[in-house]
């Protein structure tokens, strides 16, 4: 772009920024009236993307927050100064959400859904229980001097203020931490990211957005009741015009705010006993046409990843020898069965030790007991002197150990270099600094993947990236589980000189693996498990040869 | 990232410019041939059952009546009533911006009022700002007063929840003290401000006139079986059963009534009692049924206004608030004949002041509000006669206790 | 006796509430259409058995004969030509989802627009079975009894199709798993019709039971949507007895709460218990605790 078309541009942004600002100074009350509505629903649907988007948890509450906020302000708008009742809204809203938000946001899908529209009425109900049984009265009549041109600018100032934290959320490493949340939790979870905190965090933000909405629409109706305020249409409304814009992007709610809500009032004018039919069809036209949304014909948007790519490379100061695990008489039990029993083993810095065993032996629910994502029924997990047995799988992860996962996960709609730097986010000062994404990228061999979304990768380049995404944690110990199944002789080759090489950097491995030519080659010690039970170790050749072993594996010889 | 959302903010300008092109194909001020009227109403939405029952049916046949007649006469012409109207999908915001568009695109000269408490109050600092006369008809708040006071413009028809409740007690305490009656009611009412003002309000009347409540509680709009509350209410032997209802539960009360066999001396129900669609439903079961609203079937005026009314939307109006609807319209039209020309200001003026003929007699508002309103009404016959206030010409006796059901 | 009293007309209840939510729990819970006109769908029905009965005089009972296979055959076009393309063009199933509550929405206004010509806005009632009947020195309307029985009767059958017969099995399948499904040769998309098109059958008996005793206008639909999609999901998402389990459950615990606490509190209690009962199993009353 020229220097001149870019100033330009900007010119004519300022222009119509002005023009924007200016609204209520030139049209009339009609074009007021429905810049006001534009508005509003804009601050909505972009604060409902701001936490569904990402997420992808449709919720059904937004009338919830709008409701309380305007509640707030039908109470205490005629006796507060006006920005200490949108302050009270704010806080309301928060603290809702923050409760509501603690217990729900482990609900997902549908559940999740339907939980939200759910809370929406319960909050309804016991605001109208309240209203009749306390206030003894159930409407509220709130009469304010405000005009229209206070409203839009009030809503202008949202809506600049919910765009600018949006675009500051994108930039923020929390941004890229909720996308990451929400393309595969597990997997960010397990990248050091607290999924809980995040997600709570942005929908407490989301919320309050709303809340302040609902105080300052609430003066314009005069005469708040539940049903007004509470009007699960507008959650509604809200959901489809940030879907059909695109819940994907900043701007992409407001493109569909626009459009529907012109659409809402070309139709209520020209054709006010057809409307159902006609919004409808039409409604039903554009999903068919536009499976993107309208974002979508705009083409896709490019996404700065947040700038932990500057991470300077500096050397590991960790300890290089010793002991960094010790698990002592961990198992796990599934009702009544013992999937791990009574293990115990420790691995030393810089060793790599091998699982082995046959199918259903225990091994990935060892590793799941070991990153936290299942709590040990018994014994206990110490990792560089920490006790880490049911501790979350984020600070696991923090502490230093990484895994990656039998059943490959990588966060799919998110870009090769992005499910790097998202694991990359939260690493803990302590454990040093590591290389950029670019530099594991090229260690892994995805060095010219990096803007392509992993959920194109190949198979094995997936693999790739999981181990890439692994050891942007800096970790200590990388736990593999079947890192190498799969792959065929010339990548398997690869893989086990690439296994080598973190060695060599300092890095401890264990690695479950059918691959005995791999466990040959990389591993000093190795545990087999059978039915749960550590059946046999020591170094591979000496385990392999071992009767017990080869029964577990074969079965018994022509009992 | 920069240059993409550059570019997205372009087109959203792009589609605003669009917006603000969208509103300008509006019709040019014509000479006045015509006086332009406009409503938004809920043609759709929770509030669509009432509307289309009281307001919208009235403001058609209003605009008929008018029209065939040729017209509203202005100083020495008559001009005929040409209709913009919107549906304002029941919902406050878009009520608002109906107004908004009918007052600054389209013009019209005077703008009919929406259906219900909600959306009346919600249009009501608009239209006070712009100007048009607020003919409130569906809308029943103890505030009325106060907004009529606020509100210059504005002016209230169904009587407040006080009035309501104070007519039927009135009523009761009369029948008690004739013996009619014992002194238990029973009252449920639905959790929102309508049934809260009414119970709340009756709850004080009932007291003052020697009843006692032996059963009292709200339920939640939206509830799917009243039988629960309506045995507790049974088991509370009253003599008199008070239900500030919606229309559903209205029909849902009296139906569990019948299957239950609750047979006291008075039923009240209501909102819906008055409905056509209660008549039709227990035909000779509503014999003898109260509710609120009621009208002076024998009036001739009404009688021709009932026959014109079915002729011209195919339905009977309700006998509450449809007939004050019309005649409101008519009181609408007579002031601004009397004016003599289309001005708001004095029309509304007019309105407050003046004494008009219509449908339901003699109309001469006080402060902003109709004085005469009926509370009570009974089945009877076929007929939704009005009961109270007693102190109302035309007031018809009432028949206790009400016939078992059949 | 007032624990029958509570009992049965919850029960009663319930079993409404069930009804309404059976045909949503095959349409969302199996064939993963979350079906935003549900409830104009439901209304359609009971305006339908209106005409009927006004009309022709035909009983409500007599009208599901016509009113049952017209609405598994506009399901079942419904389905094929328009939810069928989405079907195939979402990547996963949380954009199927989207896309199914999106161009759902947009049928709702289709259908609540057709009603609202044919019949304006205002409430329709008729009675039908309106006559008490006494069930252990409880009071009952026959019918909301009927209503019940449907309930229950279409609950345990549809549980045992699922469940024992061969079809049954697939479209369980393709419940749990479309890919896999399709992997082991079952015609996902003709599964998913089929399903979704008997849920449609299902929505119209309700739609023609619960006219016979409740007043209904066209725009109520998004009301019956919800009751249904809150039982549905408290009965754990796709199972059939879970459903009709969780709709006896919340007409009861409404009915109780009347009786015993305040009928003010009746659908705070109803939400209350749903949002429990989420809170202590993510995935319904019965549903399988998600992979």
């Amino acid at each position: 772009m020229s220097a001149t078309t870019r100033t330009g541009l900007w010119c004519v942004a300022l222009v119509l920024g002005a023009a924007i600002i200016a609204f209520p100074l030139y049209v009339n009350g009609y074009y007021l009236a429905l810049g006001i509505s534009i508005l509003y629903f804009t601050i909505l649907a972009t604060a409902w993307a701001m936490f569904s988007g990402p997420t992808r948890y449709i919720s059904l509450a937004t009338v919830a927050f709008f409701g309380i906020g305007a509640y707030t302000a039908a109470v205490l708008g005629e006796t507060w100064p006006w920005p200490a009742v949108l302050l009270a809204a704010a806080a309301i809203g928060a603290l809702v959400a923050g409760i509501t938000g603690l217990s729900t946001l482990r609900l997902s899908g549908i559940y999740f859904v339907i939980f939200s529209f759910g809370l929406a009425e319960l909050i309804r109900q016991l605001v109208i229980w309240y209203e009749v049984n306390i206030h003894k009265s159930v409407g509220r009549y709130l009469f304010s001097a405000v005009t229209q041109d206070v409203l839009y600018w009030q809503l202008l100032g949202l809506a600049a203020l919910v765009f600018l934290t949006g675009f500051l959320l994108g930039r923020s490493r929390y941004g890229l931490a909720l996308r990451a949340i929400g393309a595969d939790e597990t997997a960010a979870s397990h990248s050091g990211i607290d999924a809980t905190r995040i997600k709570l965090a942005i929908f407490v933000v989301s919320a309050v957005f709303m809340s302040v909405t609902g105080a300052v629409m609430a003066p314009r109706w005069t005469y708040i009741d539940p049903s007004i305020a509470f009007n699960p249409m507008i959650s509604f409304q809200v959901v489809i015009m940030a879907l059909l814009g695109g819940a994907g992007s900043l701007f992409g709610p407001v493109l569909g705010v626009i459009p529907l809500v012109l659409l809402f009032e070309v139709l209520t004018a020209t054709l006010p006993n057809h409307f159902s039919i006609v919004l409808g069809a039409i409604f039903v036209m554009i999903v068919m046409l536009l499976p993107r949304g309208v974002i979508g014909l705009i083409g896709p948007v490019q996404r700065k990843a947040p700038a932990s790519d500057a991470v300077a490379a500096k050397p590991s100061t960790r300890e290089q020898s010793g002991q960094l695990l010790r698990v002592d008489d961990v198992g796990k039990s599934f009702g009544g069965l013992r999937a791990v029993d009574q293990v115990s083993f420790e691995v030393t810095r810089g060793q790599i030790v091998g699982i082995i065993g046959p199918n259903g032996s225990g091994k990935t629910t060892l590793l799941n007991m070991l990153s936290g994502a299942l709590v040990p029924s018994g014994g206990s997990i110490r990792f560089g002197g920490v006790m880490i047995g049911g501790v979350k799988p984020h600070r696991i992860a923090r502490l230093g150990l990484a895994r990656t996962f039998q059943l490959v996960r990588v966060m799919a709609d998110l870009t090769v270099a992005e499910n790097v730097a998202a694991a990359a986010l939260f690493r803990s000062a302590a454990a040093g600094g590591g290389e950029t994404t670019v530099e594991l990228l090229d260690l892994v061999g995805l060095g010219k993947m990096q803007d392509i979304p992993a959920g194109d990768l190949t198979y094995i380049d997936q693999k790739r990236l999981e181990l890439a995404r692994a050891l942007a944690l800096s970790p200590q110990l990388v736990l593999l589980d079947e890192w190498l199944a799969g792959l065929n002789p010339s990548e398997l080759e690869t893989g086990i000189a690439l296994i080598a090489k973190l060695r060599d950097r300092g890095t401890t491995i264990i690695m479950v693996e059918h691959v005995m030519d791999a466990i040959r080659a990389l591993c000093s010690h190795c545990i087999v498990m059978n039915a749960g039970s550590v059946i046999a170790r020591g170094a591979p050749d000496a385990v392999l040869s071992d009767p017990t072993v080869i029964t577990a594996y074969l079965g018994e010889a022509d009992a | 990232m920069i240059s993409a959302n550059r570019r997205t903010l372009l087109r959203i300008m792009s589609l605003v410019a669009a917006a603000a092109a969208l509103g300008s194909f509006t019709f040019a001020a014509e000479a006045q041939e015509k006086i332009r009227i406009g409503y938004a109403i809920s043609k759709t939405g929770p509030y669509a059952g009432g509307a289309s029952i009281t307001t919208l049916p009235n403001y058609e046949l209003w605009v008929k009546d008018v029209n065939a007649a040729g017209g509203i006469k202005v100083g020495d012409k008559k001009l005929p009533i040409e209709v913009v109207e919107y549906d304002d999908r029941s919902s406050s915001e878009e009520a608002v911006k109906a107004i908004e568009r009918l007052a600054n695109q389209d013009k019209v000269d005077f703008i009919l009022s929406p259906w219900g408490t909600g959306l009346n109050l919600a249009v009501g600092p608009t239209l006070n700002r712009l100007g048009y006369p607020h003919l409130a008809v569906t809308s029943v708040t103890d505030k009325a007063p106060e907004l009529a006071k606020r509100w210059s413009n504005a002016t209230f028809w169904l009587g407040t929840s006080a009035q309501i409740s104070e007519a039927l007690a009135g009523l009761l305490g009369k029948l008690k003290s004739e013996g009619k009656i014992g002194g238990n009611i029973a009252m449920v009412s639905v959790a929102d401000q309508f049934g809260i003002e009414l119970s709340a309000a009756g709850r004080e009347a009932f007291k003052k006139a020697g009843f006692t409540l032996a059963y009292d509680k709200t339920y939640p709009m939206g509830s799917q079986d009243l039988q629960p509350l309506l045995n507790d209410a049974i088991a509370a032997k009253p003599d008199a059963f008070i239900a500030f209802s919606y229309p559903p539960d209205t029909i849902a009360l009296t139906e569990q009534a019948q299957l239950l066999k609750f047979n006291p001396k008075i039923f009240y129900v209501g909102v819906g009692t008055a409905f056509p669609l209660y008549k039709g439903k227990f035909a000779a079961n509503s014999d003898g049924v109260m509710g609120i609203g009621g009208w002076n079937a024998d009036s001739p005026q009404l009688k021709d206004y009932l026959a014109r009314h079915k002729a011209a939307t195919g339905k009977e109006p309700d006998r509450w608030a449809s007939s004050i609807t019309y005649a409101s319209l008519q009181v609408l039209q007579q002031a601004i004949e009397k004016v003599g020309k289309l001005d708001r200001a004095a029309v509304a003026a007019e309105i407050r002041s003046g004494t008009f003929d219509t449908v339901i007699g003699k109309v001469k508002l006080k402060d902003g509000l109709l004085q005469e309103v009926w509370s009570v009404g009974q089945w009877q016959n076929g007929e939704f006669y009005a009961l109270a206030p007693t102190s109302l010409p035309g007031a018809r006796a009432p028949v206790v206790p009400k016939p078992q059901w059949q | 006796m007032l624990l029958f009293d509570i009992a049965l007309p919850g029960l009663v209840l319930g079993g409404m509430y069930a009804l309404i939510a059976l045909g949503l729990t095959l349409q969302y819970g199996v064939a993963r259409i979350m079906n935003l006109s549900y409830g104009e769908s439901l209304v359609a029905a009971a305006f339908g058995a209106l005409s009927l009965y006004t009309g022709l005089g035909l009983s409500p009972l007599m009208a599901l004969l016509l009113a049952v296979p017209c609405a598994v055959l506009i399901n079942w076009l419904l389905y094929r030509f328009l939810l069928e393309r989405l079907m195939r063009r979402g990547k996963d199933r949380g954009a199927q989802e989207i896309d199914s509550i999106l161009v759902t929405f947009g049928v709702l206004f289709v259908i609540q627009g057709i009603m609202l010509i044919a019949f304006g806005g205002q409430y329709y009632s008729y009675s039908y079975l309106s006559i008490p009947v006494v069930v252990l020195g409880t009071t009952l309307a026959v019918n909301r009894l009927v209503a019940l029985l449907f309930a229950a009767a279409i609950g345990i059958a549809v549980y045992l199709a699922l469940t024992r017969t061969r079809v049954g099995t697939a479209v369980r399948a393709v419940a749990v798993d479309a890919n896999a499904a399709r992997l082991v040769g079952i015609d996902v998309a003709a599964m998913s019709g089929l399903t979704f098109a008997f849920g449609g059958g299902l929505v119209a008996i309700g739609g023609v039971l619960i006219s016979m005793f409740l007043t209904f206008n066209a725009s109520m639909g998004v009301i019956f949507t919800m009751k249904a999609l809150v039982v549905v999901i408290m009965g754990g998402v796709g199972n059939v007895l879970g459903a009709l389990v969780a709709g006896l459950m919340l007409g009861v615990v409404e009915t109780a709460v009347a009786r015993l606490v305040d009928p003010g509190l009746t659908l705070a209690a109803t939400y209350a218990l749903f949002l429990g009962v989420l809170l202590i199993k993510p995935t319904g009353l019965f549903g399988r605790a998600a992979s």
